[in-house]
């Protein structure tokens, strides 16, 4: 197919199949939340009735969870459970965009090292969770190191991917005008490539706190995963459903917070439609 | 305003297919309420060949998604063959603009073609033939088993006429059919249509903004203009059966014709 | 981009000499004796995975897990692609699972593992139950995705022609979200190992996660190395083999974009 019959019929696609008289943000709201108020009303109803030593009801996980984050229990461990898991990603962003950037850019490089990296991506990070504390010890450096591990490889091979799919109109014009090198790499490349970028930091994001929680239930005495399993341990069973809970919602407001911040960082390119 | 249209003692003998009657349409109500079409009225007669020209934005795609029955227009009704219709109907066969987007790139040709006969009930067997024979009617005999994506755009686009043909409807609504192909396709498909016309008898409204494209395929040309858009004037032709890509458009009437339109169109 | 074009053969002398140099790098952090002495050197890790290559108990683990991840992986596709093709095509259901939907794909469900545990016990079961709830969400949000995103042109298409509901869920729906689908599951699928490792790490419910880490216990650190590889490998193979499939399947969706 010629391309340039592909870019004249392009404007049209914009063109939503159009509904007369769309919602109002009101009912909108309605609409996307009535389903969770369902969800969250027939848990309680049915958790009240639950003889299920194993299932308490909805009413008790969140009693506890109240009072463990109002004694300041539960705080203490999740300030130490993201720190980690920010450390752990700053540094596997730092290192994963800096590789990324370089090896998108050197092609035979990526070429030769692109079965190393698939191959790491593919080990499983939960595993190599005891192997590190076991070698390096129970501090908070081996378990940050561990998240660092997890989240690099898609940070990297996101960025590889961002580099690569740098429109090659835009390289061109980059050495038709002879913009050096630095200038070509901060000004050109890496914002060409910043939304797969942050595609990949955002995919880092749920590994790692996954492998935030699980390293903690590993010989650990603090953080969110250590009350988990602590309190599963000491059978105190709605304590242990609270913190499984609360680390599902933490990692839902980081998710979401990271989406926003995503849209406003690139509005540039989701204004433009470039995706 | 009232139908001009059934100037033409010629035309009025023959029998009318399709007749569009105070349609009017508008997005969103109250203040906010964006006419786009008011009162408009449309005869079509069987075999006829019509053609609506309007400048870009006047609402003409608008005007052929409530014809074809994809959006409901907010008053008026349209008429097919004596019975009113609301929604698409098996009397309507459509020919989208985007013909890159409108064929599904999972089918082969044939498969594309045949797909609104299996939505039919047809038999596969049947389906497959009259599709190969729809293809043969657009020149493509033979090419049924490739994907549109191995086509160019101008085959891609008669791949979709032959969909539409074979769908056997009573009315083929075209939309800027030809928009997003090159000059020398474009006359090409524009001579194809005129064949088909001529061989099937298919009734046929297109919807264009090129003037002479307008003319140089119709049997009438019907001129929407103004906000909201109504019908503006209506041409009938008069070049007959036989076209063709110079000489039609040498001939005076067609100067005269396209003179008129644009004069028209000025005017607002 | 230039294509420089290199040959297959020189490509493969260039990546073995890069694992080699990746392993010589190795062997020099051992021999200078700057990180911990557990870390098991190149020969002793190339010696036990020669062990664990003959070793019933290597692959009888290895196996537990495979089945344990597979099932968990085709319970996921299945209720994944059936409920994302219904939520993306249905406007309504669409807005109103966004929130759930979201919520349970950032949920780290290995962290649920205590929980679950307690219901369902130690066991195969309770390990491709988690494995079934983690690879639900990257089929489920592709699927729904490519549900939604249906061309105007093919649903006026659709519309025009009057195609009946199960014949375009079959003929247009499907195949249109069929490569965000392929992506779906193909993501879930090193998702399921991953998974079912972890939850062997975890639950020590039987498997290769759990023979790392008794590996581990047992100071066999060269073991534990060996194993640990040869999950990295199988993961990797299953990768390249579906992506192979991926776009063998989709050869439309190749050209079309070219």
């Amino acid at each position: 197919m010629t391309s340039a019959t592909l870019t004249a019929a392009q404007p049209r696609a914009a063109r939503k199949v159009r509904r007369a008289g769309g919602p109002n943000t009101g009912t909108r709201i309605l609409q996307s939340t009535w389903l969770v108020f369902v969800v969250l009303a027939a848990w309680w109803v049915f958790s009240a009735r639950s003889t299920n030593f194993f299932i308490p009801s909805l009413e008790q996980i969140l009693t506890v969870l109240v009072r463990d984050l109002g004694n300041g229990v539960i705080m203490a461990g999740a300030l130490y459970s993201l720190a980690n898991l920010f450390v752990g990603l700053l540094v596997a962003a730092a290192l994963g965009i800096g590789f990324g950037l370089l090896l998108g850019e050197v092609g035979w490089l990526c070429r030769i090292v692109d079965p190393i990296i698939h191959f790491f991506r593919s080990v499983p990070q939960a595993a190599l969770v005891p192997m590190i504390i076991g070698v390096f010890g129970l501090g908070q450096g081996p378990k940050m190191g561990t998240i660092a591990f997890a989240c690099l490889w898609p940070i990297l091979l996101n960025t590889i991917d961002g580099v690569l799919g740098v429109e090659p109109t835009i390289r061109k014009f980059s050495k038709v005008y002879r913009i050096p090198r630095g200038l070509h790499f901060r000004k050109v490349v890496l914002p060409a490539a910043l939304p797969q970028i942050v595609a990949g930091v955002r995919v880092a994001l749920p590994i790692g706190i996954t492998v935030m929680v699980v390293s903690e239930m590993f010989a650990s005495t603090e953080g969110l995963g250590f009350y988990i399993l602590n309190s599963s341990a000491t059978f105190q069973v709605p304590e242990t459903w609270a913190g499984a809970l609360l680390v599902g919602v933490v990692g839902y407001i980081i998710s979401m917070l990271f989406i926003l911040a995503e849209r406003r960082m690139l509005r540039w390119y989701y204004a433009s439609g470039s995706q | 305003m009232t139908a001009p249209v059934q100037a033409d003692s010629q035309l009025a003998q023959s029998t009318l297919l399709m007749k569009v009657r105070g349609m009017t349409m508008s997005y969103g109500s109250g203040t906010a309420e964006n006419k786009i079409l008011e009162n408009l009225d449309l005869d079509v007669n069987t075999g006829e060949f019509i053609s609506i020209v309007g400048p870009s934005g006047v609402g003409k795609t608008t005007l052929l998604r409530c014809l074809s029955g994809l959006l409901h227009p907010k008053a008026g009704t349209i008429e097919v063959g004596g019975a009113i219709i609301d929604g698409p109907h098996p009397d309507l066969a459509v020919v989208f603009q985007d013909y890159s987007r409108s064929l599904m790139p999972w089918m082969t040709t044939r498969e594309n073609v045949a797909f609104p006969l299996q939505g039919k009930g047809m038999n596969k067997a049947d389906r497959i033939r009259v599709a190969e024979e729809n293809l043969a009617a657009v020149g493509l005999a033979g090419q049924g088993g490739k994907y549109p994506w191995e086509m160019s755009g101008g085959m891609q686009q008669r791949v979709a006429i032959a969909r539409a043909l074979a769908y056997n409807a009573k009315v083929l609504l075209m939309d800027e059919p030809f928009a997003s192909v090159d000059a020398q396709t474009r006359f090409d498909l524009e001579d194809l249509v005129i064949k088909l016309k001529q061989e099937f008898g298919v009734t046929i409204l297109l919807v264009t903004h090129d003037i002479d494209e307008a003319l140089y395929l119709a049997d009438k040309v019907v001129v929407i203009a103004e906000k909201p858009a109504t019908v503006v004037d209506v041409i009938v032709t008069g070049f007959g059966e036989e076209r063709d890509q110079v000489d039609t458009k040498a001939d005076p009437r067609f100067g005269e014709a396209r003179a008129r339109i644009l004069h028209r169109l000025r005017k607002n | 981009m230039k294509e420089t074009t290199t040959s297959p053969r020189l490509l493969l002398a260039q990546r073995v000499a890069a694992i080699l140099i990746l392993l010589g790098i190795w062997w020099l952090v051992i021999a200078s004796g700057a990180v911990p002495s557990m870390l098991p050197g190149v020969s002793q890790i190339l010696a036990a995975i020669g062990k664990a290559f003959v070793s019933a108990a290597f692959w009888g683990a290895l196996g537990k897990t495979l089945l344990a991840a597979l099932s968990g992986w085709a319970i996921a596709a299945v209720v994944g692609v059936v409920a994302g093709l219904v939520i993306g095509s249905i406007n309504f259901l669409d807005r109103s699972t966004s929130i759930l939907v979201d919520f349970g794909r950032s949920f780290p469900v290995l962290a649920l593992m205590p929980v679950v545990i307690m219901l369902l016990g130690s066991n195969a079961r309770m390990e491709i139950v988690v494995v079934a709830l983690s690879c639900l969400w990257p089929v489920l949000v592709q699927t729904v995705y490519g549900a939604r995103r249906q061309e105007a042109a093919v649903s006026d298409t659709v519309a025009v022609f009057r195609i009946p509901p199960l014949l375009r869920f079959r003929r247009v729906l499907l195949p249109s979200a069929l490569p965000f689908i392929a992506t779906g599951v193909r993501i879930s699928a090193s998702v399921a190992l991953l998974i079912a490792v972890g939850v062997e790490v975890i639950s020590q419910a039987p498997g290769i996660g759990r023979q790392i880490t008794l590996m581990q216990q047992e100071q066999r650190w060269d073991m534990a190395f060996a194993y640990l590889f040869f999950t990295g490998m199988v993961g990797w193979a299953m990768a390249a083999v579906l992506q192979r499939f991926e776009n063998r399947l989709l050869i439309w969706k190749r050209q079309e974009n070219d």
